[in-house]
């Protein structure tokens, strides 16, 4: 577990300055997925030298997000939409994360709590790109936090509960958009060829 | 056995008696009842009640249940409740309740007299087996910076205990039960916005953690709280917090304002406002947080408390020099407020505030604005009376004034000595023109022929060359006047007039020198009557002769002195300042400096030469380019490499020459430096050899010895030519002597041998040898050959008779005769010695004792002793003479006496000087032609060479003596 999510950091840790893959739909997304792996990547690091304890703790719990199990491999196209929903919950739980950090200590100014801002913007935007590319006449796609702030998702433990809450929500994100990196990649070069990847 | 028991029944008697006494005493203290242990989780704190008995002071136990690790145990004075009709008594714990199991029991004290524990109460703790999680408590602590906090943690069942952590710091833990362990954190600092962690975690599993979080911070302070009012209605309040508490979101602090709760208290910049519909008068602000509370009270009337809001939709009618500002204030109760509103102008880089006062401002007028000109308003009032404080600022509002026409140019004109000129004016600033200056014309006038010529100029145009000539050719006017005019798009500027005068001015009379003083060209004129219109002073580099670049001012009427500034005034750089009237009659002429520097070059055309042992120096003046400042001097200095020393300081710019005098030989330079007031130039060297004098000595010298040795030459060549003469008037033949008895042991010719000295001197002054024996040699020529003897001697002071005195031997060169002829005499009776001033051969009396044995000498001085002639004995090796047996006789009676005589070249001279030495100072007679005159061979070779030669010598040695400075 513990390999995993450090090899999730590093992966996230890429620099959001690697090549851009062209200006196709999916090149977008795809760029926009690597884009916010870094910043979710960067804000869980942000979150760790805030809460020092939480850079010795090993992620645990299991996946916070879930999807339906399926025994069989997804096509990329199904795969993108699965990865679309499970950044909607990502979204949800990012969205409970900011509104009981803001209760519980108020509006800060910190690094921190401004790219919490941007990884928020960044994943709706994703939601927004995503859902555009893979919405059909058949199938509509949600771009709505698919989670509501209640004690059942958060815990409401007070707060050091909420930080370890809000520790296993980044350790998500980092996950999820690192999957999403993945899916659209897949879905690049199945739309695109293996051009401008 | 039994005498066993009988001794054991007194120990048996005490303990029954012990037992009835404690028996007593229990009866007395009522043993405590329903013992209720009542916990607040939150404070940490236990109630303890029960009933019984009327004692009021109870003994108070308290265990760790678990370990029975006694926690307190003390005497406490109950409180008992008359509603309850028990006793109640509080604790609180150091740890909090949650982390073990307490027990509790009491007991109640009469003095000395307890009753019996009552039953343990237990408050369970949270580290019963039943909760097998982790757990640490206290939970979501607030406490005060500075405080002291006990955690503690319960490790999950199972689970082993590794550590736990304050922030980042480990902290040594106690065993409070089997699986709680606490820890106390003391002089707590203040926390971040999120707390501070307490964490616990299980030496196995780092999954395995419990923690907390503690929020450390500070109770409210408040500071600067005051109520003002925007719309002369409701109230605003601000304050600062004077700390910050630390503590953040739903732990922050909670304001109110007069018992309202404020609902969002702003923040910006520290400061904190909350907001009243209406004014109250009275002001209280109460905060609080759960660390403690303050407040803070403000009390004014609505009136004193007027902050005006900004002037809203700000507008501005425009005009060439004013403008009028418009506004509105959105609440009719300023209509009738008197306020104060100041005006921020803004234009290029000023800025200016104007204030005006009125009731309910809401217009104004801008004045003395520029015409043309971009500015930028904004408005701000507030209360005339009880002024509070100035309200908002308005949006700032930007206008740009209307054009007029342009300002009176400022004209000047310049004539040349060439009688060539300009008409210049000076630039219109933006200021000036007013609009953008679409021309300038130029109008002549001749006054008196009203003639008028008129030119238009492009915008760009200054100036205007002028001939004065070719006016004057035209005109019979004595002036001529030019008139400028600057056109833009609203009109003509008033138009600008200069008198040009036809003859130009001569300046050389009336120039002086100005100085500058504090920042300008401090002058002074006397009014001049004709001057009815002002004075214009003009000035420009000196150095300029032709369509200079001029500044002028003008002055009005009756000034009599004016401070010239410029910011083009350069330090080194000469002014020419002419005042003029305003009819351009020049009436005064100034030179100065804004600042002398040092002359830049060094004086031109430095040259020397010599003369004996003076060297002259001259140099030209300095070029008036280079002299930046007045040259006061120069300095001359030597110039020895290493350094300069001062030789001379001349003062005038005029002294241009030095003589330096008394060099002796060598090379010498010199350094020559102008000065100013400022410093010295950088100097001009120049370098001399100076040739000393010696070799003109020198050069003198050899031409008198060659003109000597050519009267030598002459002499010697006379001499030989009239040799016969010669010896007979010098050398006559010595007549046979007469021996009367055998006057030697030998009768062998007398080897008599010159003296080691040849150059015999004849002591002019007998008398200063007074100490000497004197032999008279008495020739028997006839009187006749006795004068011409006479005649021809060089020793013309001799007498006519020869005398020949016994002489101490010098065996320095001759020297020439001095005038003070006691020195040379003292000096030979100093050496032993004697000069003989002759112009013969020296001889000594002691060379005649040289071959002669003892008896010799005896019978030499018998024949010394008597007078008359004796003849001299001779050494074998020069001319024989028959030895005269009784010439010692002849020598005693005072006449002739022989003398021996050697060359001086010969060999063992210094030898036979030892050996003739104990013969000084004897009496000695010496006569001999032979000596006197020597062989013509010797003469011609060396006998006269070498005085004159040593004569020679000697004089030039005391000329370069007496040349030397």
């Amino acid at each position: 577990m513990a390999e995993q999510q450090q090899q999730e950091e590093e992966e996230g840790m890429r620099s959001p300055n690697t090549p851009v893959p062209g200006g196709s739909p999916t090149g977008k997304a795809l760029s926009l997925a690597r884009l916010l792996q870094y910043e979710c990547s960067r804000l869980l690091q942000l979150y760790t030298e805030q809460e020092t304890f939480l850079s010795e703790l090993p992620a645990e719990g299991g996946r916070m997000v879930s999807l339906g199990s399926s025994t069989e491999e997804p096509d990329p196209e199904e795969a993108a939409r699965r990865m679309h929903a499970a950044l909607r919950q990502c979204l949800g739980l990012l969205h409970c994360a900011i509104a009981r950090a803001e209760e519980e200590w108020g509006e800060g100014e910190s690094d921190y709590e401004t790219l919490r801002y941007t990884v928020r913007i960044r994943l709706e935007h994703l939601l927004h790109t995503t859902k555009n590319l893979l919405q059909t006449d058949d199938v509509a796609l949600e771009v709505t936090p698919d989670i509501r702030c209640d004690e059942e998702t958060d815990g409401s433990g007070g707060a050091f509960q909420l930080k370890l809450w809000t520790h296993r929500v980044l350790l998500e994100l980092v996950h999820w958009a690192d999957h999403a990196t993945q899916a659209l990649h897949v879905l690049h070069t199945q739309r695109e060829g293996a051009q401008d990847v | 056995m039994p005498q066993l028991q009988t001794r054991r029944w007194p120990v048996w008697l005490i303990c029954c008696l012990l037992s009835v006494v404690h028996t007593h005493a229990q009866n007395d203290a009522t043993v405590p009842q329903q013992v209720k242990v009542t916990p607040d989780m939150r404070t940490q704190q236990i109630s303890i009640s029960w009933l019984g008995g009327s004692a009021t002071l109870f003994d108070v136990m308290i265990l760790r249940t678990e370990l029975n690790e006694t926690v307190f145990y003390n005497q406490v004075q109950a409180t008992f409740n008359q509603t309850t009709g028990r006793y109640e008594w509080n604790w609180t714990s150091a740890e909090p309740l949650e982390c073990t199991s307490l027990s509790v029991r009491i007991r109640s004290r009469r003095g000395a007299v307890t009753s019996e524990w009552s039953s343990t109460q237990i408050l369970q703790g949270n580290d019963l087996p039943t909760i097998a999680n982790y757990q640490m408590y206290p939970e979501e602590r607030i406490v005060r910076t500075g405080g002291s906090t006990t955690f503690c943690c319960i490790v999950a069942e199972g689970g082993v205990f590794g550590s736990v952590q304050y922030g980042k710091t480990a902290m040594n833990a106690t065993r409070l039960s089997r699986r709680s362990y606490s820890i106390t954190v003391t002089h707590q600092a203040p926390s971040n916005r999120t707390g501070t962690n307490v964490v616990c975690t299980d030496a196995l599993e780092k999954t395995k953690l419990s923690g907390t979080a503690v929020f450390v911070g500070y109770p409210p302070l408040l500071s600067d709280f005051h109520c003002e009012t925007r719309d002369l209605t409701s109230a605003v309040c601000q304050w600062k917090e004077a700390r910050d508490t630390r503590l953040y979101g739903k732990r922050r602090t909670v304001y109110s304002l007069n018992k309202r709760k404020c609902q969002k208290a702003g923040l910006g910049e520290n400061l904190m406002t909350c907001s009243a519909e209406h004014w109250e008068g009275n002001w209280t602000l109460e905060a609080a947080n759960a660390l403690g509370r303050d407040s803070i009270s403000d009390s004014a009337e609505i009136r004193h408390r007027v902050r005006p809001v900004a002037p809203a939709n700000l507008s501005a009618v425009v005009y060439a020099w004013n403008a009028t500002l418009r506004w509105n204030w959105g609440y009719d109760a300023y209509n009738s407020l008197p306020l104060v509103c100041q005006v921020e102008l803004n234009f290029h880089e000023n800025k200016t505030k104007r204030t005006y006062t009125s009731v309910g401002l809401t217009t104004l007028r801008l004045s003395e604005l520029y015409p043309n000109e971009k500015y930028s308003v904004k408005v701000r009032c507030g209360a005339q009376q009880n002024f509070w404080k100035w309200g908002n600022w308005s949006q700032p509002l930007s206008f740009k004034t209307n054009i007029d026409v342009p300002d009176q140019p400022d004209v000047w004109m310049h004539i040349n000595n060439d009688n060539s000129g300009q008409i210049i004016w000076k630039p219109l600033t933006a200021r000036e023109s007013h609009g953008p200056i679409a021309s300038y014309e130029v109008t002549f006038w001749s006054p008196k022929e009203n003639l008028q010529h008129t030119e238009t100029l492009p915008p760009d145009t200054f100036m205007l060359p002028i001939n004065v000539t070719r006016i004057t050719a035209f005109t019979n006017d004595n002036q001529v006047v030019a008139t400028v005019t600057a056109k833009n798009a609203a009109g003509y500027s008033p138009p600008a007039s200069v008198i040009i005068p036809l003859r130009v001015a001569d300046k050389s009379h009336i120039e002086s020198r100005v100085a500058y003083m504090d920042g300008g060209f401090r002058l002074v004129w006397q009014d001049d009557s004709n001057s009815s219109c002002g004075y214009v002073i003009e000035w420009h580099d000196a150095l300029c002769q032709q369509d200079c670049y001029l500044e002028w001012v003008k002055l009005a009427m009756g000034s009599t002195n004016a401070s010239i500034e410029s910011a083009n005034f350069r330090p080194g750089v000469k002014y020419n300042i002419s005042l003029f009237s305003c009819s351009s009659e020049l009436l005064q002429y100034w030179q100065g400096y804004m600042q002398e520097l040092a002359p830049s070059r060094s004086v031109p055309h430095l040259s020397i030469r010599q003369e004996d042992s003076n060297v002259f120096l001259t140099w030209e003046a300095m070029p008036e380019a280079h002299r930046r400042g007045y040259i006061l001097g120069y300095n001359i200095y030597l110039n020895n490499d290493s350094q300069l020393v001062l030789l001379a300081n001349l003062s005038g710019e005029e002294s241009r020459k030095y003589t330096v005098k008394g060099l002796s030989k060598g090379t010498y330079k010199f350094t020559v430096k102008a000065f100013t007031s400022a410093g010295e130039d950088t100097g001009a060297t120049i370098s001399i050899r100076v040739d000393q004098l010696d070799d003109w000595l020198i050069l003198n010298m050899l031409i008198s010895l060659g003109t000597l040795a050519l009267l030598l030459s002459i002499a010697s060549f006379f001499c030989y030519r009239k040799r016969k003469w010669v010896k007979t008037a010098f050398c006559p033949d010595i007549p046979q002597p007469k021996l009367n008895d055998d006057w030697g042991r030998t009768q062998g010719p007398l080897d008599v041998r010159p003296s080691p000295h040849n150059l015999v001197h004849v002591v002019e002054k007998p008398e200063l040898d007074s100490l000497k024996g004197v032999l008279v040699v008495i020739p028997e020529e006839d009187e006749e050959e006795a004068d011409r003897i006479g005649d021809a001697s060089v020793d013309t002071d001799e007498p006519a008779s020869l005398r020949y005195y016994n002489q101490m031997i010098d065996e320095r060169p001759v020297r020439p005769r001095s005038p003070d002829s006691s020195d040379s005499s003292s000096s030979s009776m100093d050496s032993g010695q004697t000069d003989v001033t002759y112009t013969g051969i020296q001889t000594s009396a002691s060379s005649l004792g040289f071959h002669t044995d003892q008896r010799d000498s005896a019978e030499f001085g018998m024949a010394a002793s008597g007078d008359g002639y004796r003849p001299q004995r001779q050494p074998a090796s020069h001319n024989s003479l028959p030895i005269p047996p009784q010439s010692s006789q002849a020598a005693c009676s005072g006449g002739y006496k022989p003398q021996s005589s050697w060359d001086l070249n010969s060999p063992g001279e210094a030898e036979e000087q030892e050996r003739l030495a104990p013969c000084l100072g004897s009496p000695t007679s010496v006569a001999s032609t032979q000596f006197l005159l020597p062989d013509g061979e010797s003469e011609e070779r060396g006998e006269e060479k070498r005085p004159l030669s040593a004569s020679a010598a000697g004089w030039f040695t005391n000329l370069l003596s007496s040349a030397k400075p």
